[in-house]
């Protein structure tokens, strides 16, 4: 797949990732009041020290990954289909988090049990359709009147 | 679009069932949020009083613990919830009258909600560690004068954090904020500790989370804020030290919810609270933790709130202390 | 009063049915709700205090008390059998038990989970009732500075869990500590990569992470690749740890116990580090060393005795000295203030017959844990049989749950999301989680304690140097650093000889 060893991706990754912290996200999403008498109090110490780090540790890893002779694809790099089913996978997250308020938990966890078990391809269909209307209500039940917690109820239909 | 078709016919559903709810409100439990953890002030007061409160409603409360960011967190949750009622907050010294007072970045203001009621008043009391050599306020002013004074709060922004700095400032100590090291500690119960083992001088926190200490011999009240002296406490009130403007300096709870509740929800809370306050062993549970339990009406917890709040401000911008970040 | 009389005095307290009918649905309670991911113990113990208001005061504490030990030993059960902590202590449970449970070893994990855990619990609750004063005043010592460098000596840790890399590991510990610098910073109160969100202000949850990074991968591996488990069930095996077994792990046990105790006497440490110190102390001293996180007994046994091993310490700060340890003795402390006890050591004197109660209370606690305990590996172990193919839905449905119910905000469940992808990533290119997570729980504390020194000093590096205890941790870290280095150099000397 690549000549560069995983390793030294992997660090070069991590540096860049440092360095993106030290010059973007750290002036712009870390604020610190002028009135700061000491540098190492500041609130931007830390998370420089830490950028700091992160980019040395990717440059030993840069190194030795060039001279590592680890095989880290031990795994099947490619599964047919396995990248589709992530990305449907993410979507049904995006949809789960879009529909936790708006749905209700209950019955956006059951479109997205349904949704799940047959993206893994579950060879007990039946089952997983049972246990997704089921699962969703008893731990209904359990967290709203055991554990009194507000699960959330959605704009339509509404669980004792 | 069936799902635009079917939203709109929702929507038509939700108006109907709200304009009906107004009048026999509440007819579902009620979501109850605690804007502090668990085993905290602000919890153990509002679990106390979900007890006869739930019977005077005659509807479950759901009590929900949002925490974050000194009470921040759970209080957006509140202020972005529909204003029907169903969602209301546990308010706190801490997150509606010193963090609005300090924070410029802070996400809401006191504008974003409607108090129905106060019922809780907790004095503060300053203490140091009990082998101190610091014997009144006098001897913690002149030892503040000498240098190396510090005073530890359960973090930035808190009420803890607003006290030391205003009783020192009160006290007639020039520039208090560098005169004294702020020890930040995260939560109260860390504060106490952080006197306790030395990391602080002294500390200004509610009575109720002393009382312990101060029974048990580890912690030296100096003085409480209140005008009559506090069970328990050996120590001057701001009255006896002629500092009234400390009178100022309680901690207290109470029930908020969104801005735009109707009237009439307001004012069940208000009879609501009034029935529950009734309630012996609530009285007598909140007194044993040196509560004073004072339910206020609408009007006049959120004119209390009002002025705490502006002298907190008053103090905040005089000091300096104001987090723009 | 002499200790007999004390005693008696305390028996005649609890020496009744309503007492140990308390403490052993307490335990019961909390067992249960340990084992459902997201129902912390905290949760357990906050749901349970409205009850006890009502109750006689030590039956209260001792209700309180069983639940809290129910649900760490309960959070073991989940980390073991779907690889979902159902408590943060129980996450260096994970690293072993999951990989055992995975040959169709679980019920011999959770067999040994539950002899660790009664046997670091017993421990600990004589370490309780024998040294509490002693200890307490030891624990009085441990100002910010102390507390930094026993954090500093804590994150050596990671080299322990870090797997084949410890390059790897320490990039993925890296990974963690700045996530954890998410929120308001402690000393100005300034934002800090919260892009404004009130949610991200209050930090990144830390039980959200942690679901986040280890349940939900495995959903998305599953979804990557479906074929390898298709249909198959795992079975439980053999669920009877033998007593040669329970031998082998006894010093690793024992040792993890007094680790729990020790961090568990400091106020402010908590359970979790104390399982992951424990673990890696046992790996250090194990001869099948390179078979941990591959699915050794003995890091079960490690893990779960550092986290129970806490459990009775955490009541040495309380009682001794009125300070909570943890959030859930906080909760406790607020059941003794309603009752309008006020713990502390005034307390040894005007309610010894309280303190001898809860003592007598706490030995039985442990008898009952691991009857109750057996019970529940019984009764859950038919997790074990569920086909894959409905479990991984039921455990991403029971995560979204679990992870609202923490603080009832559904930004939680998005943090949950967003590090299960993170945490997949991870998996795909061997970077271990682990580092990740100690570092995530240990970064803030070693942040503000460095910064409470600083404040303390006014900015004088000399504090960190201050006391005994300060050196001996310095000491410690280097040593240990030292070691690791050189077993490091070794690796790749062996390394380059095979090449």
């Amino acid at each position: 797949m690549q000549n560069l060893h995983r390793q030294t991706l992997i660090g070069l990754f991590a540096v860049v990732a440092g360095l993106f912290l030290m010059i973007v996200a750290i002036p712009n999403w870390v604020s610190s009041p002028s009135n700061v008498r000491n540098i190492i109090l500041s609130p931007v110490f830390w998370p420089y020290t830490l950028s700091a780090l992160t980019i040395v540790i990717g440059l030993g890893l840069t190194v030795t990954g060039h001279f590592s002779s680890e095989d880290m694809s031990q795994e099947k790099a490619e599964v047919p289909g396995g990248y589709g089913r992530l990305a449907i996978m993410a979507v049904v997250m995006v949809i789960y988090m879009f529909g936790l308020p708006r749905l209700g938990m209950v019955w956006t966890s059951m479109l997205a049990f349904v949704a799940t078990a047959f993206l893994v391809r579950t060879s007990h269909p039946r089952t997983a359709v049972i246990c997704a209307l089921c699962v969703p209500l008893i731990l209904y039940g359990f967290f709203a009147h055991v554990a009194s917690v507000a699960i959330p109820q959605g704009n339509f239909v509404r669980l004792p | 679009m069936k799902f635009a078709k079917f939203s709109a016919v929702s929507a038509m559903v939700i108006g109907l069932a709200t304009a009906a709810s107004a009048a026999d409100y509440p007819e579902r439990p009620i979501n109850m949020v605690i804007p502090y953890g668990a085993g905290g002030a602000t919890d153990i007061s509002a679990r106390t009083i979900a007890e006869p409160l739930g019977k005077a409603v005659g509807q479950s409360l759901i009590m929900a613990n949002v925490t974050g960011a000194g009470g921040a967190t759970g209080s957006v949750a509140v202020k972005n919830a529909k204003a029907d009622g169903y969602t209301m907050l546990f308010a706190r010294v801490g997150s509606h009258s010193v963090n609005p007072a300090m924070k410029a970045t802070l996400p809401y203001t006191l504008d974003d909600f409607r108090f129905v009621t106060v019922y809780e008043i907790n004095p503060f009391a300053c203490a140091v560690e009990a082998k101190s050599d610091i014997n009144s306020m006098d001897d913690l002013i002149a030892k503040v004068a000498e240098g190396g004074v510090s005073y530890s709060s359960s973090g930035v922004g808190s009420g803890l954090h607003l006290a030391g700095a205003m009783v020192l400032d009160e006290f007639g100590v020039e520039d208090p904020l560098n005169a004294a090291t702020h020890i930040p500690q995260k939560g109260g119960g860390a504060a106490v500790t952080a006197v306790l083992n030395g990391t602080a001088t002294f500390l200004c926190t509610n009575s109720s989370a002393l009382a312990s200490f101060v029974a048990n011999g580890q912690m030296k009240p100096l003085m409480v804020t209140t005008k009559e002296p506090v069970v328990g406490f050996d120590a001057p009130t701001a009255a006896d030290l002629g500092k009234p403007a400390l009178h100022q300096l309680v901690g207290w709870t109470g029930i908020a919810g969104p801005a735009d509740i109707s009237d009439e929800v307001a004012a069940k809370w208000g009879e609501w609270m009034a029935a529950a306050a009734g309630d012996e062993e609530f009285v007598s549970s909140m007194e044993a933790r040196g509560s004073i339990i004072d339910v206020m009406s609408p009007e006049d917890a959120n004119a209390f709130i009002q002025e705490q709040y502006n002298t907190f401000r008053a103090l905040v911008d005089k000091l300096g202390m104001r987090i723009e970040g | 009063m002499s200790l007999m009389d004390s005693i008696l005095a305390g028996l005649s307290l609890v020496g009744n049915f309503e007492a140990f009918f308390a403490l052993f649905a307490g335990v019961a309670i909390g067992t249960i709700a340990g084992a459902i991911p997201g129902m912390s113990a905290t949760m357990a113990v906050a749901l349970t205090l409205p009850f006890t208001f009502s109750m006689q005061p030590i039956i209260a504490i001792l209700l309180l008390l069983g639940v809290y030990k129910g649900g760490i030993f309960g959070g073991s059960i989940p980390a073991i059998l779907i690889k979902t902590p159902g408590t943060p202590a129980s996450s260096a449970t994970v690293l072993d038990g999951y990989p055992l449970a995975e040959k169709g070893q679980a019920g011999k994990a959770l067999g040994m989970a539950l002899w660790a855990s009664c046997t670091a619990d017993l421990i600990s609750n004589l370490a309780l009732i024998l040294f509490a004063g002693w200890l307490a005043s030891f624990a009085l010592n441990f100002g910010p500075p102390e507390f930094f460098t026993l954090i500093l000596f804590s994150l050596t840790i990671i080299a322990g869990v870090s797997g084949a890399s410890l390059l790897r590991g320490a990039l993925s510990a890296m990974l963690g500590l700045l996530l954890a610098t998410v929120g308001l910073d402690l000393v100005y109160g300034t934002n800090r990569f919260t892009f404004g969100d009130p949610s991200m202000m209050g930090g990144l949850n830390f039980i959200a992470v942690l679901i986040g990074l280890f349940a939900i991968p495995e959903v998305l591996a599953m979804v990557w690749d479906p074929k390898p488990h298709k249909g198959q069930t795992r079975g439980l095996g053999d669920d009877k740890v033998t007593f040669a077994e329970y031998r082998r792990c006894f010093k690793s046990i024992v040792r993890g116990s007094f680790i729990g105790v020790f961090l568990g006497s400091i106020p402010g440490i908590g359970a979790a580090p104390s399982a992951f110190l424990s673990y890696s102390e046992a790996r250090r001293k194990s001869p099948n060393r390179d078979n941990f996180g591959k699915g050794e007994l003995e890091g079960v046994a490690a893990s779960e005795a550092g986290n129970n091993g806490v459990a009775g310490a955490t009541l040495i700060p309380l009682l001794a000295l009125g300070v909570p340890g943890d959030v859930i003795t906080a909760i406790i402390i607020g059941a003794f203030m309603v009752h309008g006890l006020q713990p502390g050591p005034m307390m040894f004197i005007l309610n010894v017959d309280i303190i001898y109660g809860l003592f007598i209370g706490l030995i039985v606690s442990s008898v009952f844990l691991f009857f109750i305990g057996s019970v529940a590996i019984r009764g859950f172990k038919y997790v074990a049989d569920i086909p894959r193919g409905v479990l991984f839905p039921g455990v991403l449905v029971l995560c979204v749950y679990g992870v609202f119910a923490v603080n009832n905000n559904i930004f939680d469940v998005g943090v949950m999301f967003v590090m299960g992808w993170v945490g997949f990533v991870m998996l795909r290119n061997d970077i271990p989680a682990a580092p990740f997570l100690i570092a995530f729980i240990l970064g803030p504390l070693l942040e503000d304690n460095f910064r409470q020194a600083m404040l303390m000093s006014g900015s004088s590096p000399a504090i960190l140097f201050r006391g005994p205890i300060t050196w001996f941790f310095w000491g410690l870290t280097v040593l240990t650093v030292i070691a690791i280095i050189r077993a490091g150099i070794r690796a790749t000397r062996t390394l380059k000889r095979r090449a």
